[in-house]
């Protein structure tokens, strides 16, 4: 150990050292000799003051006014340190303030944006239902307006003895509609299904709902001498008619 | 210096309080001039230098670790190292000028070092030439013990002793002078 420490001393890496002259690895390996070891710690104290003393012989007298003057910068330094320091804080509320504003802008616009996409395809989707409307009443009004148009009268049987339903046909236009005005109660687990035959095959037209507008027509397949049907079904419809169900026929 | 007054500096320069600049100037102001001047050899430079390195010791104050440096070394280090630094620059630019010979920068023969150890203290005299040229060199000059060897003629090994031995002589000085200074502080 001794050993180590008198090599090391015997360099010059001390010497270096302690002017400032001393590289990276050498300043470190100081260092730590400086800390672990008192007599390096001793020696590096002597060399201080020896430098001290040594340079104190070199000693100039300062020309007048020269104190005056480093004051002064010293004093400027520190100002334009704090102004600097200040225009970086000011600098940084700028940035922040941007960010934030422009995040919410960002925000905003991608809410708006989304918003727009909603209401464009809602306009689209009143567009389309108002067409397809707009042709139902129309086809509607000609049929009813239609000279060719013949109107039956539907009545039902058993469990559909109740219901009223009208049946316009227009064998010219080939266009048929039926209006159901009273549906009877039916136990909660039944309702009542219309279909329509064309061309032999029996053709699901859909449940009779309670709620429906009374007035509404619905729209049935067209075929030269159809023959529709309403028969009770279990809730919610069937995949086909169950004919020992049928309460009422309509012949067109 | 008193450590008192060293700590005192110490404690204002951690404070960045003003009085710092003023008291380090006051103790240590000549001191540091000569060390700069002892670099450049030229008064105005000498002046830009010590005003240079107040600068930097006001900036780097919050860095200074008295752990690892007494208050004297950590200002020399910045002192000397502007100073190495502005002669370097103006030796760049003289070279790339190519006007004037700058040959005699590094020049600490005896005939470079004879009128400033004349100005010197009395001190000063007590160390043998052979050990200031070389203090001088690695000091002041800014060399590096290979460099001073070259410039000085001499070889590496004795640079290296007589760099040591010269340090110890100037502690038998300041040995002499502590005690001269404490006879007179004790003195009524």
């Amino acid at each position: 150990m001794k050993e180590k420490i008198q090599l090391f001393l015997d360099s010059d890496i001390l010497e270096k050292y302690l002017i400032g002259d001393a590289n990276k690895e050498e300043s470190s390996k100081a260092e730590r000799y400086i800390a672990m070891y008192p007599e390096v710690r001793k020696a590096y104290s002597e060399l201080q003051d020896n430098l001290e003393a040594f340079a104190k012989l070199y000693a100039r007298k300062t020309p007048e006014g020269l104190k005056e003057i480093i004051l002064h910068s010293a004093k400027k330094q520190k100002s334009s340190t704090i102004r600097l320091w200040r225009y970086a804080v000011a600098a940084s509320v700028v940035i922040l303030l941007f960010a934030g504003s422009s995040f919410f802008f960002w925000n905003q616009n991608q809410s708006l944006q989304k918003e727009n996409d909603f209401v464009n395809t809602k306009i689209k989707y009143l567009e389309e239902n108002m067409k397809n409307q707009l042709e139902d009443v129309r086809n509607q009004f000609i049929v009813l307006n239609n000279p060719d148009t013949k109107k039956y009268s539907v009545k039902g049987k058993r469990e559909g003895k109740e219901l009223k339903a009208v049946a316009y046909i227009n064998p010219v236009k080939k266009l048929s509609y039926i209006n159901v005005s009273n549906v009877p109660q039916l136990p909660e687990n039944k309702c009542f299904q219309m279909w329509a035959e064309v061309n032999g095959e029996l053709v699901n037209l859909g449940v009779i709902k309670q709620l429906d507008d009374k007035d509404k027509l619905l729209a049935i397949p067209y075929a030269d001498n159809a023959i529709g049907y309403i028969t009770v079904e279990p809730e919610g419809g069937n995949t086909s008619p169950s004919v020992q169900n049928i309460v009422a026929n309509i012949m067109y | 210096m008193s450590s008192l007054i060293e700590k005192h500096i110490v404690t204002l320069l951690a404070e960045k309080d003003d009085k710092a600049i003023s008291l380090l100037y006051e103790h240590y102001g000549d001191t540091l001039y000569g060390v700069a001047y002892k670099v450049v050899k030229d008064d105005d430079l000498a002046q830009d230098i010590l005003q240079e390195s107040f600068i930097k010791i006001w900036k780097k104050a919050d860095t200074y670790d008295v752990s690892k440096a007494k208050l004297f070394t950590w200002l020399f280090r910045i002192t000397r190292n502007t100073a190495i630094d502005k002669l370097r620059s103006i030796n760049n630019k003289m070279d790339k000028e190519v006007q004037i010979d700058v040959s005699d920068v590094y020049k600490v023969g005896v005939e470079g070092i004879r009128p400033d150890v004349l100005d010197m203290q009395d001190n000063l005299e007590k160390i043998e030439l052979k050990y200031q040229i070389v203090l001088e060199a690695l000091f002041f000059q800014g060399m590096t013990q290979q460099e001073a060897s070259e410039e000085l003629d001499i070889p590496l090994g004795t640079i290296k002793s007589r760099l040591k031995i010269g340090l110890r002589e100037l502690g038998k000085l300041y040995k002499v002078s502590t005690t001269l200074l404490l006879l007179i502080n004790i003195l009524p």
